[in-house]
């Protein structure tokens, strides 16, 4: 139960979300292509693709390597050799039954039809070749043919094989209640155990029973008989009751009713079946491919006291240490990870802070490892102003025999404002360098006010003047 | 009546004991400000005859050394005064010097090298540590 909880410890909306839509495009993919060969084909990828997880699980590395080949080479395999039922499928559906609908139960075949043709077609020793598919379909094993779509009548089936007709040399093909096409042409069987009395009729027949779980039934021309291929049953039939008892053991309805709840039943298992696989590959990607990575968040300090500023900070960032699966650590965005600190409680001076998982604010999905410092030293200091003396910073050499006998600034002081403790130590703004090199006369020089401390503002314009006054030198 | 006549006497007395009071405080606190008064304070390049020669705001390290003349008349008492000398606002040594009556002047002196160059002060302050004035200079090539 714990474990199952793991599995499932910060599941996210966007997870049942990905997690319904790909069951959903499993449950349409079956419902498209069910009782197609495709379907099996993708079956066949899925296991394959089990396979390949299995071999990883195990670190079967080679075996791995050459499942995913396999697979990618298997995929297209599928897609070129069963191109025809899937551009079937995709032409025949509409939007609305490609993306929702559900295909309703077939229409009844009427088998009584078709025994009263096949048992007049056998009379008149009229060949004939006629194949009802039943859940595989045909597509890609079957040629040619003359598409007909007509209602299906003893009439219009006898007069399909009539010998004088263009198409009584191929299979007809009955779907429901309709003959969908003729004068199609069926693979050979290259079956050798045969009864040497088989004609071309027979093999083809043979041939199409062996590949599909199609049920055909051969009249031959030469004898008048009728033989039923179902896979690998070959059955010999007397007359039209016979074959109408044949047929409706192998290809007959059940009843809308059963057959309904049938349908039902399918389809929810199917659902289910797409859920527990989808389910099992999310569990797979989220937990299976756990990693680790490692963050630097910076620091954001909250509720701060208005009257106190923050001086210093023993680190303005801190390194996270964090697991979680590959895909939900990649698509992690900075603003996602954050870190506050709540300085309500802090006082002036040194203030101590020990972040923990509460301070700490992580996407779902994504474990904490470690901190890095788990401990930060945040100095607060009140905002003060104070008045202090300006200074010219000279440099350079006054010219021989002139001596700087005064200096005035203009402005004499400053205001400056900053952080008490930042204050505490400074007495005097000083100027940039001034050079005296060029200094001949007195007068008034314009200089600019230097500060380096970032935390400390100045009240007014950085720009003051000097008034100085030189005189020469007495000599001695 | 004769409860407002004494009632006018006691608080003539009390008036009379607590301005004598009053008296001896502020002349003992007058007494300790005016121990000695500072008339001059220059930088100057040198001392001769107690009187500061070249007073001046930059001085050349090619000089050797720099002087700092202050000078207290009256000095009432005997008292001490200090000259703490900064380079860019940073303590590098200080000085106490004594004062006696009836005036007195006094300097302090600092050898200045290469490595000096740059905004100086001198702050003189009274022993109490009352800041008497500043004196800002530099120190150039």
């Amino acid at each position: 139960m714990e474990s199952l909880f793991y599995l499932f410890s910060g599941f996210r909306w966007q997870d049942a979300v990905d997690i319904l839509l790909n069951t959903y495009i499993l449950f349409r993919l079956y419902v498209l292509f069910r009782g197609t060969n495709v379907f099996r084909g993708l079956v066949a990828v899925f296991v394959l693709w089990g396979v390949s997880q299995i071999a990883l699980t195990l670190g079967l590395i080679v075996t791995n390597w050459v499942m995913q080949g396999v697979i990618a080479v298997a995929a297209l395999i599928v897609i070129i050799a069963f191109r025809n039922e899937i551009s079937g499928v995709l032409k025949t559906k509409n939007l609305k039954s490609f993306l929702w609908g559900i295909p309703q139960y077939q229409i009844h075949t009427p088998l009584g039809i078709i025994a009263k043709s096949v048992n007049e077609l056998a009379q008149k020793k009229i060949g004939a070749l006629i194949v009802l598919p039943l859940k595989q379909g045909l597509d890609s094993v079957v040629q040619g043919g003359v598409s007909l779509e007509g209602k299906l009548s003893q009439e219009m089936l006898v007069s399909v094989f009539w010998p004088d007709s263009p198409m009584h040399d191929g299979a007809a093909i009955i779907q429901r209640d309709q003959i969908v096409s003729a004068g199609v042409i069926l693979p050979l069987s290259k079956n050798e155990e045969l009864p040497s009395f088989f004609g071309t009729r027979h093999r083809a027949a043979s041939g199409l029973a062996e590949l599909t779980d199609a049920m055909i039934i051969v009249v031959s021309e030469e004898r008048g008989e009728i033989t039923v291929f179902k896979e690998e049953d070959i059955i010999a039939v007397r007359d039209s009751q016979d074959l109408e008892k044949v047929l409706q053991e192998n290809v007959g309805d059940e009843p809308t009713d059963k057959r309904f709840k049938n349908q039902a039943k399918e389809l929810v298992a199917v659902g289910l079946i797409s859920l527990f696989c989808t389910t099992g590959i999310w569990i797979n990607f989220s937990k299976g491919m756990e990693t680790l990575a490692e963050q630097e968040v910076p620091v954001e300090f909250i509720n701060p006291d208005q009257k106190m500023e923050i001086i210093s900070s023993t680190a303005s960032s801190v390194k996270l240490l964090i697991s979680g699966a590959r895909p939900l650590i990649k698509s992690i965005r900075p603003e996602q990870i954050n870190i506050k600190l709540n300085l309500s409680q802090s006082v002036v001076g040194n203030n101590k802070f020990v972040i923990t998982q509460n301070n700490i604010k992580l996407p779902p999905g994504i474990h904490l490892k470690q901190i890095e410092p788990s401990e930060l030293e945040v100095t607060l200091d009140t905002l003060v102003e104070k008045e202090i003396p300006i200074q010219p910073n000279w440099v350079g050499k006054l010219p021989d025999g002139l001596v700087m006998i005064k200096a005035t600034t203009i402005p004499e002081t400053m205001k400056i404002k900053g952080a008490g403790l930042a204050l505490r130590d400074i007495s005097t703004v000083f100027t940039e360098k001034i050079f005296l090199n060029n200094l001949t006369e007195s007068g008034t020089i314009k200089a600019e006010l230097v500060f380096n401390s970032p935390s400390i503002k100045m009240e007014s314009e950085q720009k003051i003047q000097i008034r100085c006054v030189l005189s020469k030198k007495p000599t001695q | 009546m004769l409860i407002f006549n004494r009632l006018y006497k006691y608080l003539k007395t009390f008036f009379w004991i607590f301005g004598i009071i009053l008296f001896l405080f502020v002349a003992d606190a007058g007494a300790d400000s005016d121990k000695a008064i500072m008339v001059k304070a220059v930088m100057c390049e040198s001392i001769t005859n107690y009187q500061p020669i070249n007073p001046a705001v930059v001085f050349s390290i090619s000089q050797g050394e720099v002087f700092c003349y202050s000078m207290f008349d009256p000095v009432n008492e005997k008292t001490t005064i200090s000259h703490k000398w900064y380079k860019k606002d940073q303590l590098i040594f200080s000085m106490k010097r004594n004062l006696s009556p009836p005036k007195w002047s006094t300097f302090s002196r600092i050898q200045i090298r290469n490595e000096d160059k740059g905004p100086w002060r001198v702050d003189i302050s009274n022993e109490d540590n009352v800041l008497l004035q500043s004196l800002r200079f530099s120190m150039a090539d």
